[in-house]
């Protein structure tokens, strides 16, 4: 017998299922609507009243996004860069973490508050001078530029999510590491790591997500058409006239799946990571 | 060999004993260090350094060239131009507003949301991972879209609205419409964020709290009041605390679904500072813009770090 | 195979609280040593010192005889069995138990070899593939021992491992640990906050409250001579009966309440200390066992009271009584639950079942002298000579 929890609705939401759907249709009639419009062909895009199906269904979008514009090279660039930038995040935020929370340092504290108040903020304010910082270092339209721009921003969250993770991992497993002879780092990579790598999963994924969609970096930093990611590539495809939208949507459909199948398979981890950082910390 | 040992009050010992720092929690203390260095040196060179040299940009007469760039002395004009500029007066009224409608809606959608998919038995794993997918969607993916939606000749919307009478506007010409529009795409976006958030919250509320208030007679909407919504506080008011920091930076959205307009009617702070930075290259009053927008989410992180102390705290050390 | 040897040591942390003080103790070669105290005595860190978890503010730690003070857990050779076990959760049975030999390079062959011998001693040979989230509670404990002893430590060190078991499982693992200790012969530190376990377990146990070691002694003696009040009100179940008494003038006689119990001359001769007590006042303790109620086979001078509850037990009653004389307190012994409901003159006695009692009656117990306790009020100390 399921323990019902009545958290008040319960009258007024009889309709269960009525209630669910209409939750599906909010969040599925948009998403439909992209994906329905990439398989539809330039002109049928401009019909007035639109075509609520795509007829005929077309693949001449997709075929337009990678080979009339560069949406190879784009996705290329943004899973090269996530894709480091998120390992460089959880090898360094590792140690950090754990230093952090199961070290006795002084002034942790005061370190933890700094690094949350730096994840907070807004990249307007730092764009300026890293944009100059990097075009000194010749670091503009590279890889290694964003990477380590988004490795910096990355961290404080990564580092919030595996340090509460680490936390609850019992003390007793370093002493009695220790009593069974093994050193700090041994200690920290054959016993704590393991035991956090539920924490390690959710810093991933958030972090992957957040070098995959980011965009007010990579559209200063990376403006040239070769080292372009997906947000800056799809945001200028065409031009002040013609907007493709077809090839947009291709694009996007193309660049939303892989990020979705990646969430849908660690959904665990990030709900957790949402939620940890806010009830208990 | 028996060795009994009674209370001994005198201790031989000439120097009182003194409680002495661990040998052993300094050496821990300084592995700690080296532990995190490499990752606070990082955040500290990339975040904390350039935004000092934000800081400076923004009081110097601050001149771009192709080599790199002049300060030219300590002035405070660039202040003075940009808090006597109209432009960015409706800049932060707009910021501030957009993020309290948009935060308040997607709150009350959220929690409805939420609500629905807690009594929710088959499927509430797939819900929760449909309503991801906006969560991590592109924002510029999403503004595409809406812009798509929005569209003056074939848009979907005008064709919705035509149907239902209300004729064909073209939402992104008009002021107004344009914000909407706006607010709308936003809150498309995150309500499925916020939604999973409380759920979470839901799920963990402790079940006997609520068979003791239907026991004392509680109704409906009363438990909910009163019982829902205060042990829910905690778990709402971080995640709203990010999500209004976070809002400020206010960008991807209107860059690609309006380009801050028409006009300047969705222009964000940060719009304001990137085309003060980077359309006509006012480094010094692009740095104030920056600047002062990084002061008011500083400002309200401390406000709510007050609040919320304890709850950091508990586990802070 | 080691003896473990304390001199002085002491604890003081940096906020200045001194949570050991000036602990001498030692531990003979595979003697089992119990350290046993109510919570915030000091016992675990006196344990955590000896391990190398805590360092030492001052005195000497010596371990088969050699200085260790500043020597690192693994340089020390002891083995160590924590409350919680800690077992390494993503590695099997096998692989916790081995691991400390993987870390000092032991060839595999080894390993293999000695994991299956420890298991087998400990019954744990069909679970060494499964993970510890697979065991029960008791399965558990055992690999957790099994770790620490495939190791053939020096010195044994446990902190209330039976802590997290249920009762029925803790009487048993009891004597499976003293049973492991005797085979392989290895002084042992045990810290329980549990008088029983000290009791059944220890070859000698070591008392403490409060930082400082009241008594070390073997069972027996600590329950036939406690040293202090303290001690005497912490060991034995149910607690001794402790009132307020005073000698008379020719110190012949206790006078308990408006009750004069005469002392025989063996009772005066085991504490000739009592003569200079006379006319002054002291506490008295009567365990529960040495109130047998008067219409049996005891011949001891009487002592009425009245009878408020009768706890039948099947092999023993449990009367709770009521004289006029006041209860005395050893600080700490008891908890202050226990406290808050004590009344004025209550007492406990275990009497015969077949005794004829009834509650609001009164009920006469044959003071069992033999088993009489002395205490000076102020020193707290047993009065003997």
């Amino acid at each position: 017998m399921r323990n019902r929890k009545r958290t008040g609705w319960h009258r007024v939401i009889n309709g269960l299922n009525i209630s669910a759907f209409v939750v599906v249709l909010f969040v599925g009639l948009p998403l439909y609507w992209l994906i329905a419009s990439s398989f539809k062909t330039a002109s049928n895009l401009g019909d007035s009243p639109p075509q609520y199906f795509p007829n005929p269904i077309s693949v001449q979008n997709y075929h337009d996004a990678f080979v009339t514009y560069d949406f190879g090279i784009y996705f290329r660039n943004s899973l090269i860069i996530s894709i480091v930038a998120t390992a460089l995040v959880l090898t360094v935020g590792t140690m950090a973490g754990y230093a952090l929370g199961r070290l006795p340092m002084r002034g942790k504290f005061s370190l933890m508050v700094t690094l949350l108040i730096i994840s907070v903020f807004p990249a307007i304010a730092v764009v300026a001078p890293l944009y100059l910082l990097l075009r000194d270092l010749g670091w503009l339209n590279s890889y290694q530029g964003l990477i380590l721009v988004y490795t910096a921003f990355n961290l404080p969250f990564a580092i919030w999510i595996l340090r509460n993770y680490m936390l609850g991992i019992p003390k007793e497993m370093e002493e009695t590491s220790r009593i069974d002879g093994a050193g700090p780092i041994r200690t920290v990579w054959t016993i704590i790591l393991p035991m956090a790598l539920p924490g390690v999963f959710t810093a991933g994924i958030f972090c992957f997500t957040a070098c995959w969609t980011e965009f007010l970096f990579a559209l200063t930093f990376n403006s040239a058409n070769n080292y372009r990611t997906i947000p800056v590539g799809i945001a200028e495809f065409g031009t002040v006239f013609t907007v493709p939208y077809g090839t947009i949507f291709a694009a996007s459909v193309v660049a939303v799946v892989p990020i979705g199948i990646l969430v849908f398979i660690f959904r665990k981890f990030v709900i957790s990571g949402l939620t940890s950082g806010a009830v208990k910390g | 060999m028996t060795t009994i040992s009674s209370a001994a009050e005198e201790a031989p010992v000439a120097a009182p004993l003194v409680g002495r720092p661990d040998v052993n929690r300094k050496r821990m203390a300084r592995l700690g260090w080296m532990f995190a260095a490499p990752a606070l040196i990082i955040v500290g060179a990339v975040t904390i350094f350039p935004i000092i040299y934000s800081v400076v940009i923004s009081l110097s007469n601050a001149e771009v060239s192709g080599n790199g760039i002049s300060l030219n002395g300590f002035t405070t004009s660039n202040y003075s131009l940009v808090l006597k500029n109209s432009t960015w007066h409706y800049a932060l009224a707009f910021t501030i507003i957009y993020t309290l409608v948009t935060v308040i809606v997607e709150l009350v959608l959220g929690t409805l949301i939420a609500l629905v998919l807690e009594r929710l038995t088959a499927g509430r794993g797939a819900m929760m991972a449909l309503l991801l997918i906006p969560w991590s969607m592109i924002t510029v993916i999403n503004a595409e879209l809406w812009g798509y939606i929005y569209q003056g000749t074939y848009g979907v919307a005008d064709a919705v609205l035509n149907a239902v009478g209300l004729g064909s506007p073209n939402i992104l010409g008009q002021s107004t419409s344009a914000i909407i529009g706006l607010m709308i795409a936003d809150i498309w976006k995150t309500t499925p964020f916020v939604a999973i958030i409380v759920l979470a919250g839901l799920v963990m509320l402790p079940g006997d709290v609520y068979e003791a208030a239907e026991v004392d007679g509680s109704s409906g909407w009363s438990t909910f009041w009163r019982i829902t919504v205060p042990l829910l506080r905690p778990t709402l008011a971080l995640a709203v605390l990010f999500r209004v920091l976070q809002a400020f930076g206010l960008f991807d959205l209107p860059y690609v679904l309006t380009n801050g307009g028409p006009g300047t009617a969705t222009t964000s702070l940060a719009i304001l500072g990137y085309n003060a930075i980077f359309k006509n290259l006012s480094y010094g009053p692009g740095a104030a813009v920056a600047t002062t927008t990084a002061l008011l989410v500083l400002l309200g992180c401390l406000l709510s770090l007050r609040t919320f102390r304890v709850q950091v705290g508990k586990e802070g050390n | 195979m080691a003896t473990v040897d304390l001199q002085q040591v002491n604890k003081v942390y940096e906020n200045g609280f001194h949570a050991v003080k000036d602990l001498t103790l030692d531990v003979a070669e595979g003697e089992f040593m119990v350290l046993v105290g109510p919570s915030g005595c000091g016992k675990t860190t006196a344990l955590r010192m000896v391990a190398g978890l805590e360092d030492i503010t001052s005195g000497t730690l010596r371990i088969g005889g050699k200085v260790v003070n500043d020597e690192t857990p693994k340089e020390r050779d002891i083995a160590m069995v924590f409350q919680n076990y800690a077992l390494y959760p993503h590695m099997t049975v096998a692989e916790n138990i081995g691991f400390a030999l993987k870390l000092r390079k032991t060839p595999k062959a080894d390993i293999t070899a000695k994991v299956k011998d420890t298991a087998e001693i400990l019954g744990l040979t069909e679970w060494l593939d499964r993970k510890p989230g697979q065991l029960s509670g008791g399965q558990r404990q055992r690999v957790a021992m099994g770790r620490a002893i495939v190791r053939e430590p020096s010195v044994f060190l446990m902190d209330e491992p039976l802590s997290n078991l249920d009762a029925k499982l803790r009487v048993q693992m009891r004597a499976e640990v003293q049973r492991i200790q005797r085979r392989i012969n290895v002084a042992t530190f045990y810290v329980t906050h549990d008088q029983v376990e000290a009791m059944t377990m220890g070859d000698r146990v070591a008392v403490m409250r409060a930082g400082v070691l009241q008594q070390v002694a073997h069972p027996q003696r600590l329950y036939d001579h406690p040293d202090n009040l303290f001690v005497a009100a912490f060991i034995g179940s149910p607690a001794m009966n402790l009132y307020e008494a005073s000698m008379t003038e020719d110190a012949g006689a206790v006078k308990i309440g408006s009750q004069e119990l005469p002392l025989p001359v063996l009772c005066r001769e085991d504490h000739p200390g009592l003569a200079r007590y006379a006319n002054k006042k002291i506490a008295v303790g009567l365990r529960p066992e040495h109130l047998p109620a008067a219409t049996g086979t005891g011949t001891g001078p009487p002592l009425t009271g009245n009878v408020d509850l009768i706890e039948a037990l099947g092999s023993e009653l449990v009367v709770h009584f009521t004289i006029d004389a006041r209860r005395v307190r050893a600080e700490g012994a008891t908890s202050d639950d226990e406290d808050a409901t004590a009344h004025h003159g209550e007492g406990v006695a275990r009497v015969d079942p077949a005794t004829k009692v009834k509650v609001g009656e009164k009920i006469t117990f044959a003071v069992n002298t033999v088993g009489m306790q002395f205490f000076d009020l102020e020193t707290e100390q047993a009065i003997w000579d």
